[in-house]
């Protein structure tokens, strides 16, 4: 895989409840957590758009507040969603075999 | 038809819950959402146990649509409101799957389940105990649903829209590396097919652009209106979210699924593909 996204919505499959893997292997891990003073936000999305400001993908967040995208080498900009009209976006920088990480506070 | 008639809001639901001869189903393909947690009142519908064939590869047929919606408690009288998760793709494909066995109201929910989650609406875990009906399905309206030889006839001549994204799109990418059974043998796109990703239809809590703007992104790609048009996707539920917008929100008659979609077409031999960027 060298190119794009394969983060479970990024093409016609529904999100996995997966956990959020602790080793990168060969691919370009972004994962992250977002929270509201310190605690999980559990109900949201995190969305990843390219460079162009194109969707890619998107997940919902985990019951701790997690999100994982496999995506390809490069800059990425990442979206979260959560009630309230919460939004936060973020720059994240992704490479091969790194797990890349993106703690958002809301 | 027009986006009235076949788009209800969230307040328009919070209004109804509960109202005899509506019925909220949840269509998801991961279903542990619902059990999490749904609207109340809806029941739910599963993407692949409930609506495919367990052994050829098509769709339950009319007796099963039959035997399915009877159990879920659907009449043919009531209204149909269905709502899901990755920006309403699986509950677009429900619609486009009940308009094709001939249900008449059927309406999606705009946004689906993350802009009700966005608002913080309520989400209920009991399941609704709804008594079983004698639901009558039509034949399957073939005005709606491509196969595979329609899609190679319409190469050069009909609108094709290819609604995944830019990598599936010029072949560097088949399919979401989880779901290997689901791959292509070849990468690509059909020729002359115009590649719209879906989410470019959606905003970004999950509901429509308005008309003008999807007007807009459609001719600025190079469709014409008045030609038929075939869209399609890697199985045929991105491509459905499409197919909404251009037959059911926007009104254009001769629009269709292909459901068989890239999974079908890029397994096909002898085939023309293209590969690579869009020009």
């Amino acid at each position: 895989m060298t190119d794009s996204v394969q983060a479970a919505a990024g093409g016609c499959g529904a999100p996995t409840d997966a956990p959020l893997v602790t080793s990168a292997g060969n691919q370009a891990v972004v994962q992250g957590t977002v929270t509201r003073s310190g605690s999980p936000v559990s109900t949201g999305y995190a969305r990843l758009l390219n460079t162009s400001g194109d969707f890619v993908a998107e997940v919902p967040l985990g019951a701790g507040g997690e999100f994982q995208f496999f995506a390809a080498p490069g800059e990425w900009t990442l979206t979260v969603l959560a009630p309230g009209g919460v939004r936060a976006e973020r720059g994240v920088t992704a490479a091969i075999g790194e797990i890349n990480r993106v703690e958002v506070a809301v | 038809m027009s986006r009235s008639d076949v788009l209800v809001d969230a307040d328009w639901v919070e209004a109804h819950l509960g109202d005899p001869g509506i019925v909220l189903v949840e269509v998801d393909e991961d279903t542990s959402a619902y059990d999490k947690g749904h609207i109340r009142g809806a029941v739910k519908i599963d993407w692949k146990k409930d609506l495919q064939d367990p052994v050829r590869r098509d769709f339950i047929d009319r007796a099963g649509f039959e035997k399915l919606l009877s159990e879920r408690g659907i009449s043919n009288d009531d209204t149909v409101v269905l709502y899901g998760g990755n920006n309403n793709w699986f509950a677009a494909y429900a619609y486009w799957y009940f308009k094709l066995y001939g249900h008449h109201n059927v309406k999606l929910l705009d946004g689906g389940r993350k802009k009700w989650e966005l608002d913080s609406r309520e989400l209920v875990t009991e399941v609704p105990a709804r008594p079983a009906t004698d639901y009558h399905a039509q034949d399957q309206d073939a005005t709606i649903r491509a196969f595979r030889d329609e899609v190679v006839a319409a190469i050069g001549s009909r609108n094709l829209i290819d609604v995944r994204s830019p990598d599936e799109f010029a072949g560097r990418l088949l399919a979401p590396a989880h779901l290997p059974q689901e791959q292509a043998q070849r990468g690509g796109h059909v020729p002359t097919a115009r590649n719209v990703p879906w989410s470019k239809a959606a905003e970004e809590d999950g509901t429509f652009k308005s008309d003008d703007a999807l007007r807009a992104l459609y001719s600025e790609a190079g469709v014409d209106f008045g030609t038929d048009t075939i869209a399609y996707c890697r199985i045929g539920e991105r491509s459905a979210h499409t197919w909404f917008v251009f037959h059911e929100i926007l009104g254009h008659p001769n629009v269709k699924n292909y459901d068989g979609s890239w999974t079908e077409y890029g397994s096909l031999v002898g085939v023309p593909i293209e590969v690579g960027d869009p020009t």
